[in-house]
């Protein structure tokens, strides 16, 4: 039944003849050791183990788990072959596993056969080629062979892509393993297979792959350290291929975007229109929304080149740098409560900021700006400790302190506590700066991977020397510890009183603020310790006892004798042209800010098993990022100026399930810091939104929240998922709506107070309207009053007058004195209460004012400081009905300000 | 959506839908997994409260003495009789004596982590923190597990958690804040829920505006996630704002004579009605948290004046009026501190941090009360024989809430990660 459905497979066999050129391919396994008595050889690493994969037996669930299952455990997707080859033939207790002298008997086989009872049921039939083969494997003496087999080099996967018709097609798959020894073999039978989407195709453990629903995705292949993505679609319309309707392609983004979506017979969305390409744009370039008066020049700007003359000025503002810097700060896992230096480690976390965010300002090229990072030194060339401890003090300086960012390097990054081991500063690295996910070779075979424990070791020595801490460095006279030792005494300092710990706060703060040295702690290599006899000792009984050359990555091992500093030989590799990671983590990750989804997705897990989305896209991206010398604003440019970016969100019928082609804008909520930044901005006084949207001091993207204290909006902040800095994972950052976040924005006391506040420091929209517009009846009390206020005056000016002349007249001293006081103060009193009668004048001529509030001038502010466009006719009419039915007009002006807030259209970038 | 490969062949998708049939903890699961063997028989938790004794309370001076220990260890508390033969606890806790047969006492509890928020963390997730990962709160694992009634907030934190972190589980299972501690016969202040300075008429005129302005997605509608998602909490959270079940159980005032009679009006006391009341009307989870126990100084003073009565009154009332209500065999009880103190009495007349031994107490969901689980040594200087972990108390506590602690999560990197991978249950208590 099987061969009745096979598709295309004439047409792959043809590039099979075509493509094996050299070497004869050995046949099948099942062909091999069909029978029982075969006179073909068994490896155990080419046969045995992937055999094991594949029938299940080494998954999680099964023998790979931690702790095995039944007592028999093997390495998690079997790539640990020494440890495996001794649990199934060294069992010293009974020898059962495997039975060399009656090899029929063997466990191995007994149990996979059910011949004995077995908790994991029927894995291999008595008979079958997979039982003649461990068979064989064990009549030969059940050897391990992996100094025999070599290198694996690489896997051939035919077809190479599957373009299905209909549902049900299946295709079988071919996988030909070229090893480094020249050998080829047909491995299809001992390979495993997966799918990256079920609901598009699935594939069989015999590698067949059928269609199930309209789409795109990959199906992947799995056989010693080989891990091979094929490409499996099946176009979602009729209109694919030479169907395809003509699409402009104004970029070379646009042009490659196509070319995918022509192949699965998606038509992309119109263009957006131009205010929501403001909206979007300035949300996610500079994390903050266009003001009103932005909105109306830019809708009524009549050049076409209106949207790239935005990008351009966009680029150059500082909430550009100081969102970007955000995200970079994401990346390398700023978080203060991890600085080691615990009275400036808010400082020292606003210093990470600050420097990464002036060289956005700058356009440092990114290699450079990782390089200050990677590469990073406390001290200067030449410096000795207390040099470097008294420019650590001048950085924070209250009055008149030295510029961080001047600093050519920033080395707060490997100075936190929770990467003081190397491997967690391997795991760090990998994610921060290469956008992988290596922490499954920890502990195994990487799954998705090429990467084995040994690679996870060997990238990890790297690390090895990289130490913060206390460095006495040859050549100093003042050491860290005689510093601490002098500074305890002038402090008076004493370990065991907890009392006197205050002082000695005091005075190092006296210290920083005099620019004088403290202790600083410094990051250093340290050079390699001698081993003691004690670790030598402890080795040898774990037996990992090896010396590890460190080793790049998918690269060369490196001797590091030939480098002073470890890193410099990591820089090099990033920054070479063919580095597969560097400059693809970050195209990636910025494409996945812009779109809510990366070409390799999730953003910072590219694996082998995760192929792009659209590989072309991606290396297009990253080549032209490296060409360009690292230029970010290129990328930025790039992306935000292509019709890709521009596109409407409104789907169309071809490509409303698309989610991964960017076919159309996916809708997506604002990041944590914007959203807080957004409310604030959109509910400010008339001059505060200016100040909001302008600089940063006062701003969620700003310096500010690095800090340890989660602060005034830690709540909110909280709640919409901004990331923690903590775990080496892009998903900190979380995106997904929850109840507790709409209840915040409908009822919660702080957003209902920032939307109608008095409050001077944060002057709210509506209180000020509610200043401006203050009901008519109090007019009738001011006119009063003022009439009154009046006729004081005149009476203080009546008594004054007489006061004076009496005193004139007067000759007694005494007397003259008491009328002179008297003078000042009826003098004193007028003064008062012409202010009063000043102010109470000003209050009415803003209440005469106050009859002037226009109600629609009052709407339209509001759509365009939330949603950022005008109001439909249908809004504005309804808009006036509700300001009209409101208790008073500013009443109705703030209700319709706490419902636009509330839509989905404020809180999802569009 | 994200398609996160998994260490074990599943794909995030996959994870989702697990996660999503997960929600809904039904009786048939439990008989499942009863069935199994992986919860016992005698789990009768549908609700827990958790009280965290924050800063780390004396085991020497509450519920561990050692009225034989030398003068430099023993501190000036005598051991009370409680009404369980045998159990004796401190002279300062009488309230508490007289319920005893309602709780456990587990002593001898023993970690190495001496540092407060290391070791707040460790107890209030079962697990001993790791830099790599970060484990979510009791709570929210039991509000992912547990559904609420719709209109009910499922986990709440009186007044908040300082160390709270919902972990790798997502934004979802966050508590909800008092902010505040309850005050005696009053009405109580919840961000987001209370309504201050609106009347319903109010909500219900903004909720009939804001449908009408939000229609920019309509014709998206349940096609994307995020805008189904926004709509469908759109709705919960009015339900919320709008029940008087939820108004209900935060309103002090309309408690019976009976239960309040109970409680004095300290706010810790207050809290623990508070959490009877939102346990009663269906909340899953809730925490209180009661502080000053970071006695390096004075220790027997402030015990004695300050921390213990408040403790025992409010304790003992949360027993006996989850009893009276018929609460307490559907709710479990955690008590818990972040270690003990030093049995050595410190030249400050206070004790410093000690986690090598420490106690917590457990009551009510099917937990057997009126006995005392491990024991410390002479001095109070660690435990006895048995040793007794943090991970074992927390395996414990969900058992008690038929849940099964060795079930899996995925952390959104693809992890799968065990509750409490390293506990075992006391089978004494469950």
């Amino acid at each position: 039944m099987k061969q009745k459905l096979l598709v295309g497979f004439l047409v792959f066999a043809g590039v099979i003849a075509s493509s094996l050129h050299a070497r004869e391919t050995l046949a099948t396994p099942s062909q091999r050791y069909a029978k029982a008595d075969t006179e073909e050889s068994v490896s155990f690493r080419r046969h045995v183990i992937p055999l094991f994969s594949r029938a299940g037996c080494s998954g999680r669930e099964c023998h790979g788990a931690f702790a095995g299952q039944g007592g028999f455990s093997l390495s998690l997707f079997g790539y640990d072959f020494a440890k495996d080859h001794k649990e199934i033939v060294a069992d010293e207790e009974d020898g059962e596993r495997v039975d060399l002298d009656n090899p029929a008997q063997s466990l191995v086989l007994r149990k996979p056969t059910m011949e004995e009872r077995h908790k994991g049921k029927e894995r291999i039939k008595k008979g079958s080629w997979e039982y003649n083969m461990v068979l064989k494997w064990i009549k030969e003496g059940a050897k391990i062979d992996v100094e025999e087999t070599g290198a694996f080099g690489r896997l051939e996967v035919f077809p190479k892509e599957i373009v299905f018709a209909k549902k049900g097609e299946m295709v079988q798959l071919k996988v030909i393993c070229h090893w480094a020894d020249g050998t080829v073999e047909d491995v299809t039978e001992l390979t495993r297979f997966r799918t990256n989407d079920e609901s598009v195709a699935e594939v069989s453990d015999t590698g067949v792959v059928s269609s199930l629903s309209a789409g795109d995705t990959h199906v992947v292949a799995f056989y010693d350290n080989g891990v091979h993505p094929i490409p499996v679609m099946r176009p979602v319309s009729e209109q694919f291929g030479k169907n395809y309707p003509k699409v402009a392609t104004n970029t070379k983004i646009d042009e490659l975007v196509i070319n995918k979506l022509r192949k699965v017979g998606i038509v992309p969305s119109e263009t957006c229109t131009d205010l929501e390409f403001l909206r979007r744009v300035t949300l996610d370039m500079t994390g903050t929304l266009p003001t009103p008066e932005e909105i109306k020049a830019f809708a009524a700007d009549p050049s076409a080149n209106k949207r790239s003359a935005k990008i351009e000025e966009l680029l150059e503002r500082d909430t550009y740098s100081a969102w970007w810097a955000t995200k970079l700060n994401d990346y390398t896992g700023n978080n203060a409560a991890q600085i080691n230096e615990r009275q400036y480690r808010n400082e020292q976390s606003v210093q990470w900021y600050e420097w990464i965010r002036s060289r956005i300002e700058k356009n440092v090229p990114y290699d450079e700006l990782v390089a200050g990072i990677v590469l990073a030194t406390s001290r200067k060339p030449g410096q000795n400790y207390v040099q470097y401890a008294t420019e650590m003090s001048s950085y924070l300086k209250k009055s008149k302190p030295r510029d961080f960012t001047a600093r050519e390097t920033m080395p707060h990054y490997w100075a936190r506590r929770n990467i003081r081991k190397p491997e967690e500063k391997a795991l760090s690295f990998a994610h921060a700066f290469l956008g992988v996910q290596i922490q499954c070779a920890q502990c195994h075979k990487h799954p998705f991977d090429q990467w084995t424990q040994q690679d996870f070791q060997q990238f990890q020595a790297f690390f090895n020397n990289i130490t913060f801490g206390q460095n006495n460095a040859e050549g100093d006279k003042v050491t860290y510890r005689s510093m601490q030792q002098q500074l305890y005494k002038e402090a008076g300092y004493d370990r065991k009183d907890p009392k006197t710990r205050k002082k000695l706060q005091q005075t190092i703060a006296q210290r920083v603020e005099k620019g004088r040295p403290i202790p600083w702690q410094e990051l250093f290599i340290r050079a390699p310790k001698p081993v003691s006899k004690y670790a030598k000792k402890r080795k040898k009984n774990t037996g990992s006892s090896r010396v590890l050359t460190p080793k790049i990555l998918g690269g060369d091992e490196v001797h590091l004798t030939e480098y002073p500093d470890p890193r410099a030989p990591l820089m090099e590799w990033m920054r070479a042209k063919e580095n597969p990671y560097f400059a693809k983590a970050f195209v990636n990750r910025v494409w996945a800010t812009y779109f809510g989804r990366g070409i390799v997705e999730p953003a910072d897990d590219m694996n082998l098993a995760n192929p792009p989305s659209n590989g072309e896209l991606l290396d297009y991206l990253a080549d032209g990022f490296v060409k360009s010398g690292y230029d970010m604003k290129w990328l930025h440019r790039t992306i935000a100026g292509s019709d890709t970016y521009q596109r409407s969100w409104k789907p169309n019928d071809t490509n409303k399930l698309d989610e991964k082609n960017f076919s159309k804008m996916a809708l997506r909520r604002l990041p944590a810091e914007v959203v807080t930044d957004a409310i604030n901005q959109a509910v400010a006084g008339e001059k505060r939104a200016e100040v909001l949207a302008t600089r940063t001091e006062d701003r969620m993207i700003g310096p500010m929240l690095t800090g340890v204290n989660r602060g005034r909006e830690g709540y909110a902040l909280e709640l919409f998922g901004k990331p923690v800095r903590l775990t080496n994972c892009d998903c900190e950052r979380m995106s997904d709506p929850t109840l507790l976040q709409t209840l915040y924005t409908r009822n919660d006391t702080d957003m209902l107070a920032k939307i109608d506040s008095n409050n001077s420091k944060a002057p709210s929209w509506i209180g000020e309207l509610r200043k401006k517009y203050a009901p008519p009846k109090d007019a009738a009390k001011l006119e009063q009053s003022l009439k009154s206020l009046g006729y004081r005056a005149k009476q203080y000016q009546t008594k004054l007058n007489r006061t004076k002349s009496t005193l004139a007249r007067t000759k007694d001293q005494k007397a003259k004195q008491r009328y002179k006081k008297l003078v000042q103060a009826t003098e004193k009193a007028i003064r008062s209460t012409n202010n009063q009668i000043e102010r109470a004048e000003q209050q009415l001529k803003d209440l005469r004012n106050a009859a002037k509030l226009d109600p629609d001038k009052l709407i339209e502010e509001t759509f365009l400081r939330t949603v950022s466009r005008m109001p439909t006719e249908q809004e504005l009419t309804m808009a006036r009905e509700d300001i009209a039915s409101a208790k008073t007009q500013v009443d109705g002006v703030r209700d319709l300000l706490w419902a636009m807030l509330n839509t989905k259209e404020f809180i999802i970038n569009h | 959506m994200a398609n996160h490969m998994f260490c074990d062949g599943l794909a995030r998708r996959d994870f989702l839908k697990v996660g999503a049939a997960g929600m809904a903890f039904s009786l048939a699961d439990h008989m499942a997994l009863s069935h199994a063997g992986l919860v016992s028989d005698n789990a009768s938790g549908k609700s827990a409260i958790f009280i965290r004794l924050a800063g780390g309370p004396s085991h020497m001076d509450t519920f561990d003495l050692k009225p034989n220990a030398p003068d430099s260890h023993r501190g000036e508390f005598k051991e009370i009789k409680t009404n369980v033969p045998g159990v004796r606890i401190s002279e300062h806790l009488p309230k508490l004596a007289k319920c005893a047969d309602k709780y456990a006492i587990i002593r001898g509890v023993s970690h190495t982590l001496a540092a407060h928020n290391l070791g707040t963390t460790y107890l209030a997730t079962g697990n001993r923190p790791l830099p790599s990962i970060q484990y979510p709160t009791y709570g929210s694992v039991v509000s992912k597990i547990k559904e609420a009634p719709r209109d009910i907030p499922p986990y709440v934190s009186i007044p908040r958690d300082i160390n709270n972190t919902t972990g790798f589980l997502g934004l979802e299972f966050g508590p909800f804040e008092t902010g505040a501690s309850p005050r005696a016969n009053a009405r109580m202040d919840v961000r987001g829920l209370t309504l201050r300075g609106l009347t319903i008429e109010d909500v219900d005129r903004r909720q009939n505006m804001l449908k009408r302005y939000d229609t920019a997605f309509d014709s998206v509608g349940s096609a994307d996630q995020t805008v189904a998602g926004m709509d469908k909490f759109s709705q919960r959270a009015y339900d919320m704002m709008r029940s008087s079940r939820t108004r209900d159980a935060f309103d002090l005032t309309k408690e019976s004579k009976n239960i309040t009679g109970m409680f004095d009006k300290g706010s810790f006391s207050q809290s623990c009605l508070l959490a009877t009341r939102l346990v009663e009307a269906g909340t899953k989870f809730v925490t209180v948290q009661l502080g000053g126990w970071d006695t390096h100084n004075d220790n027997w003073n402030r015990l004695k004046t300050r921390n213990l009565p408040q403790l025992d009154d409010g304790l003992s009332g949360l027993f006996n009026a989850l009893d009276a209500k018929g609460l307490l065999e559907s709710t479990t009880v955690f008590v818990t501190g972040e270690f003990g103190r030093t049995p050595k009495i410190n030249q400050r007349t206070g004790r410093d941090h000690y986690p090598r031994a420490m106690f917590c107490l457990l009551a009510g969901g099917g937990i057997q009360g009126g006995q005392v689980i491990g024991e410390s040594d002479a001095k109070g200087e660690g435990p006895k024989d048995r040793k007794i972990s943090p991970d074992d108390v927390a395996a414990t506590f969900y058992q008690s809430l038929g849940i099964d602690h060795r079930q899996e999560f995925r952390t959104p990197t693809g992890r799968p990660v065990m509750i409490t991978r390293y506990g075992n249950v006391l089978r004494e208590l469950v």
